[in-house]
This record gives C-alpha cells, structure tokens and sequence, in this order.
C-alpha cells in the first residue's frame, strides 16, 4: 500500500500551498504584534529613534532613574501593530501632527500632574513649542499636557547657498529682512538652474518637499487668521475659502516652476544631502539643520535667513514639535515619567541643547546653544529674531493621520503637473479624498 | 531480548509489518513538516482569520475601544473605489508584462548555463546574484542607475548618441519597476529551470538528434515539453509573487523614505498592494485595507485555479516513475 507523490502532485501540491500563503504575509502583516514585557517590571520601553538616542543616553537615564530602559527604534507601522496587540511602548516618539489623534483615540497618558509636581520641568519654562502637546477638545493649544518636545526650531526658516546666488548674479537676501513668499518664488527662479538637462541648483526646496506641505500652507493662512480645516476639524476647505485657494494656487505654482523638487522632477536624495552637495539654492528648513549645514562644499558659502511671509505677519512656528507622549496604557506610568522627566529636564536635555541640533524644550537652557564659529553666531542672530515670532500652534486636524492630506496632494500633483488634471479637478481630488479621510477619523471616534 | 519479546506478545504488535511501515512514514512525515506547519498556523493561518474578522470591522489599529462590526461595507467600498480600481489594472498590467518576460528570461539563462562551457558555475553564480541582493539595495541601486543627472543609463544612451536625459522614473516608472523586477527575480527562475533540464535524461535528446532533429527542433519538441510542469510552476508563483509587489514600487518613488507611509510612488506604478498599503497606514483603515487584501487573494486564488484548469492542455507529465 505504498503511495508514491509523483511529481504532477508535487507540483500540483506546491502550487496550492503557494497560492494559500500568497495573500498570507500581507494580511498577516496587520496582526504582527512584537513583544514588549513591561509593567511594574523596573523596565521602560520607550520607542524612538535611535540616531537621537544613543546608548550614552540610555545609560545615562537608567543611572538617574534606577529603570532599566528597552529601546525599540521608531516606526510608525510598528507601533500601529503594537497597539493593536495592546503592548504599546511605555513613551513613545511622535510628532505634533498626530498629537491631537492620540488624545481623541484616547491613546496617550495626560501628564498635566505629573508636570505640576515635576522638579526639573516647570509650566513657566516650558518652551512655546510644548503647546503643540495640548489638546483640549477643540483646539491645540489649549488644555492639558499630554508631552514635550525633545527639542524643535521654528522651521520656516531659510538655508541660503551664496555660490548659487553668486552664480546667477543674483544678491542674497539680507538676513534681517523677511522675504514675502512672492520674493522668494521670484528669487527661486532666477537662481534655478539646469545645464543640458541636467540638475545644477534647485531654486528653493521647501521642508521635506511636500510631506509637511499641509503645515506650510496652515502656517501661510494663519497670517491671515484663516485655517484650512473647517473650526470644527470636519471639513478640508480649499475650493469655498478664497484665502486657501490662493495659497494652494501659489504652493501649486512653485512646483509648477520646476524649481523644487516635485514627483515630476525628484532628487535621489534627500533635499538636506542635496544642499551639502551645493545642488539647492535656498533650503526651508529649521534651526536644527544648521548643524549640518556647512559640508566641505558649502562652508563659508551658508547663511541663515528668516522665513518668509505671506501677508507680512511674522509667524515662525515649529511644525514639528517632534517630542515623546506616554502611553495611556503603560502599566507603569510612574517609571515611565521617570524615564520622560529625566530625558526631558536631566543631562540628556542639556547635552542635546549644546549639540546644536534644535532649540531646547526648556526655555533655561536656550543659552546652551553653540555659538562659536562664525556661522553658527550668524544663525544664533536670526534665531534669536525668530524666537520672538515663534509662540504659534498649528492647528492639525484630530481626525486625520499625519500624512493623510501630503499623501492626497502628492498623488494628485504628480498627473496635475504633467498636464492629466487640471488645477481645479487637483483641488477637487484633494479635497473629496482628505475629506472622505475625515469622514473615516470621526467614524472611528464616533463623532 | 527479553524486553523485546514481551513486545511482541502484546496484540498490538501483530499489526502487519506494512501498516508499521505507513504509520512509521507519516508519523515521520509530519514530524518533518511540523515546523512549516506550527509556523503556518501560527504566522499564517491565525493572522489570516484575524484579518478576515478585521475586514468586517472598521477598526484603525490603534484602539480596539471603537472597533464596530461593518459587515460588508469594506468590500462593497472596494468595488467603487476608483484607486483601487486604477490600483488593480496597473497590477494587471505590470503582471501581463514581467511574468512572460521573466520566464523567457530565465529559461534562456537556464539554457545558457546547462551547457557543456567554460566557467559555467561563474556565470551561474553571476545570473543568481540579483536574487540574493536585499531589495532595498537593488532598488536604490536602480533609482541612482536611472537618475537623469548622474545615473549610468543616460550616460551609457549618451555614448551612442547625443545628450541623453531622459527622466526614467517620472517618464517610465513601469518601465523601471518591470526591469528591476524581472532583474531581480531571475536568478531564481534560472535555478528552478535548470534543476528541470537536469531531470531530462539526455537519452531523449539524444534519441531525437539520432533522428536528424536539430537543436532547435530538440529544444521545441523535447526540451519544452518535459520541462512544462517548471514552466507552470515558476508561472503560477511568477503570477503570485507580480500581484504581491509593494516594496520595490515605494522604494523607486520619489524621495528617500522608502517603505515608510509617507511614500507616494508615481501613478502608473501605484499598485494594488500600494493601495492596501496607504489605506492601512495612512488613513488607518486597517478593516478596508484587510478588505482589499482579502479580494486581491480571491484575485491570486481565481488566477491560480483557472492556469490549473489549463494545465491539463498543456503540462506533459511525460516522464513520472
């Protein structure tokens, strides 16, 4: 009774299990749920990303707070995955933009007490960039503190490359005047350059192209006291608001240009390695990036200028205020605020101040900024000048992800530039699908 | 000894010596595939119907606090969806190009390699070096390969022409992702293919050039038809694998961030597992993006059972035991 598998059932076999498992690693990919033992343990789990916290730190932390610290690295789909398994990491990276989503989904832990009883991090020294970490329902803002920013810069500012302007035989604008965003749109053009088809210099490269280019545009209507979502967070309005459809018509512009770098002519690299190459002429982008602004190529040839305006009104927010929120969930908030407080206010708080690499979230600590070469005064000068200009939130919308509207912009820009669609049906595709996303966010939260 | 004979006084001993044999077989054959088949159940089979009850909800991934039962709606959103529709006809599309491609391919590096050469193990271990290249390598590797300003394709078009700068991946996106994927897969395909020319006993061919069959002829009337059932097997895989693609289309679109929910590949290579993709980890629709999911599998099952089906016309079992 011996039964032989011939080969036509092998491979019959195969096939099978081969079709079986094809939808299998995708599917099963929305219920990986890694492991995170915590709880009353002594331990803390605190994801972020680890070329911001290296192992000094974690030392350093559990020196000061006698925990042990399990570093997971920072990834978005990760701890979407964690949570779903309902082991989240104890303290947890974000960025402003998803602030508001975590309070409503209940998600983080309100850390109003702990801060009122904190030593280290006191209301009155708390940088303005820390009430981008409050939520009260209605309004960021305005509230309860739920986290803090590790550090932050108001990020509208500009990086300049002279040599670009030398080239075009163009002056650099004066680092103590703001640009208007016509001026730079003008100035980008003529200091756009390609030499037979090949890529020279990028006029004007806006923070991270067009990933945060909802908070651009948020931060130009504010100008005007005119938001781009409905007072109620329920409606995207572009195409009924005149003062948003202007903005948008200008950002629309400026990738219509060509010179900045769009899904129709995108740089291999990031837009910051491009600078230190000498391939972007002007850079939107925050203090932080001055420590990495002076390459081989551009040192000597960088300056810092203040970010440009669209109405004349000085507003030079974060839009980022990339910090840490504890998880509602932890089982050990105690610790877990221990590991926040001390990274936050302790030594890891200063060293970060005077590596240059952001503005410190504590106001106390704003004179450890470095400021030795030349450059580096230089950019102290014009930050100092933004400081004064930077206590703005942005209002980010509670129901919607922190890509859902660059996702929509960027899927639709790329056939709008290359002539598929026109400018009316972009801002229309835009709009009906953020708008469908809203929809979705106040479903979830039934609202 | 003694032990031994008190075994064989029990009645369970008498059982005949074949059954032994067929009980020892699959008890050894289970043993041997438990650990495919603890880690299907457990990473497969369980998260399958995880997924399946997910799609059914409207749950974000982030708090189980407002999931809510759906019912259909997720996959009746699908149908009207017109994403996911351009998502499938691009997936279709890149399929019905890459998977005859690919297989020429490899069956002409297959051919190639089984040949009586010099140096035929390095060309073999040079064909199969894409394969075992981390994607994320290739695909970078590709994206500067192409690039208009320094990449070497234009350079190379350049050598013959005039000046090229042709912007690869904004003007041919498909063009690109097919040739990294067809490069990719191809030393995979090549193995699979030669290990079938090998199990050809060259009295066949041999028979047939006796005969006055030439090489080609050979190749048509002997070579193809034994190797059908790794033709159909590297076809329905090739077609599975094809409709699966999501990280090679992130990874050549614009910017650095790769697998990453801010990554927006170009229109003509947004495809349906893209889709699914963004609309899990972007709008955090992880009950409609299971939907989608859950289609594109009845998609892949659908395909698979019709080339079954076919089969029977054109797979020659020719030289079973």
């Amino acid at each position: 009774m011996t039964t032989w598998t011939t080969r036509r059932q092998l491979l019959k076999g195969a096939g099978v299990l081969a079709a079986a498992a094809a939808a299998a690693p995708i599917l099963a990919a929305c219920q990986q749920t890694p492991t995170t033992p915590k709880g009353g343990s002594g331990k803390v789990v605190v994801m972020t990303d680890p070329n911001e916290f290296n192992d000094n730190d974690r030392k350093t932390l559990e020196d000061a707070t006698k925990l042990k610290i399990e570093i997971v690295a920072s990834d978005l789909t990760r701890l979407y995955a964690m949570y779903a398994a309902g082991n989240p990491p104890d303290v947890f990276r974000v960025q402003a933009a998803g602030v508001p989503q975590y309070i409503s989904r209940k998600m983080i832990k309100n850390l109003q007490p702990y801060f009122a009883n904190s030593k280290l991090l006191k209301p009155d020294d708390l940088a303005p960039s820390n009430n981008f970490y409050k939520w009260d329902g209605k309004v960021v803002g305005k509230g309860d503190l739920y986290g803090m920013v590790k550090d932050w810069s108001p990020d509208y500012t500009l990086f300049a490359y002279t040599k670009a302007f030398d080239d075009a035989g163009v002056k650099v604008p004066s680092d103590s005047t703001p640009l208007t965003y016509d001026e730079l749109r003008a100035l980008a053009n003529k200091v756009n350059r390609k030499t037979a088809g090949k890529r020279v210099y990028w006029g004007f490269v806006h923070s991270n192209n067009d990933q945060w280019i909802d908070r651009t545009a948020m931060n130009m209507l504010a100008e005007k006291g005119q938001t781009l979502y409905a007072a109620d967070f329920s409606k995207l309005n572009i195409s009924g608001n005149p003062e948003a459809l202007k903005v948008i018509r200008f950002l629309y512009d400026l990738a219509a240009d060509g010179v900045q770098q769009t899904p129709t002519d995108p740089s291999p690299n990031w837009m910051g390695a491009d600078f230190n190459n000498g391939q972007v002429a002007m850079l939107q982008y925050g203090y932080w990036f001055s420590a990495m602004a002076e390459s081989d190529l551009t040192k000597g040839k960088t300056v810092f200028l203040p970010a440009p305006t669209w109405s004349g009104v000085r507003r030079d927010p974060t839009m980022t205020a990339t910090g840490w929120v504890v998880s509602a969930q932890t089982k050990d908030p105690d610790a877990a605020w221990a590991v926040f407080e001390q990274y936050m206010g302790g030594k890891p708080a200063l060293d970060r101040a005077q590596s240059g690499w952001g503005v410190p979230g504590l106001k106390s600590l704003y004179k450890e900024m470095p400021q030795q070469s030349a450059f580096q005064k230089q950019v102290q000068k014009v930050l100092q000048g933004e400081l004064s200009n930077a206590d703005f939130v942005l209002q980010f919308n509670p129901y919607l992800s922190e890509q859902a509207f660059s996702t929509s912009w960027v899927k639709n820009l790329e056939p709008a530039l290359k002539g598929s669609i026109t400018f009316d049906k972009f801002v229309q595709n835009v709009e009906t699908e953020v708008n469908a996303a809203i929809v979705d966010g106040k479903r979830i939260v039934g609202n | 000894m003694t032990g031994a004979a008190r075994v064989l006084d029990r009645p369970v001993a008498r059982i005949a010596p074949w059954r032994r044999r067929g009980l020892r077989r699959a008890v050894t054959f289970y043993l041997l595939i438990s650990p495919w088949l603890i880690g299907f159940v457990l990473l497969a089979a369980i998260p399958l119907v995880m997924a399946f009850l997910m799609s059914l909800s409207n749950y974000d991934g982030l708090n189980l606090e407002y999931v809510q039962f759906v019912g259909l709606e997720n996959y009746v959103r699908a149908f009207t969806d017109p994403d996911a529709q351009h998502a499938l006809g691009r997936t279709l599309l890149l399929m019905a190009v890459v998977v005859p491609l690919s297989l020429t391919l490899q069956l002409a590096l297959a051919l190639m390699v089984n040949q009586p050469i010099r140096f035929t193990s390095l060309f073999r271990t040079i064909f199969y070096l894409p394969y075992v290249i981390p994607v994320v390598a290739a695909a970078w590797v590709w994206k500067i390969f192409v690039d208009p300003t320094g990449g070497l394709l234009n350079a190379l078009l350049g050598v013959a022409g005039a000046q090229v700068n042709v912007r690869w991946l904004v003007e041919y996106p498909t063009v690109v992702l097919a040739l990294l994927t067809i490069w990719g897969a191809a030393g995979g395909g090549m193995v699979v293919f030669l290990a079938g020319l090998q199990g050809i006993p060259a009295e066949y061919r041999e028979a047939a050039m006796i005969d006055g069959a030439n090489r080609l002829q050979v190749t048509r009337h002997i070579t193809l038809p034994l190797l059908s059932p790794v033709i159909f097997f590297n076809l329905v895989t090739g077609i599975i694998a094809t409709l699966q693609i999501l990280v090679q289309p992130m990874l050549l679109a614009p910017g650095i961030l790769g697998l990453s929910p801010g990554t927006v590949p170009p229109r003509d290579n947004y495809l349906y597992a893209v889709h699914a993709y963004l609309e899990i980890f972007v709008k955090q629709l992880f009950g409609y993006g299971s939907a989608l999911l859950w289609l594109l599998f009845a998609v892949v099952l659908g395909l698979t059972l019709v080339l079954f089906k076919t089969s029977r016309r054109w797979v020659f079992y020719g030289i079973e035991p």
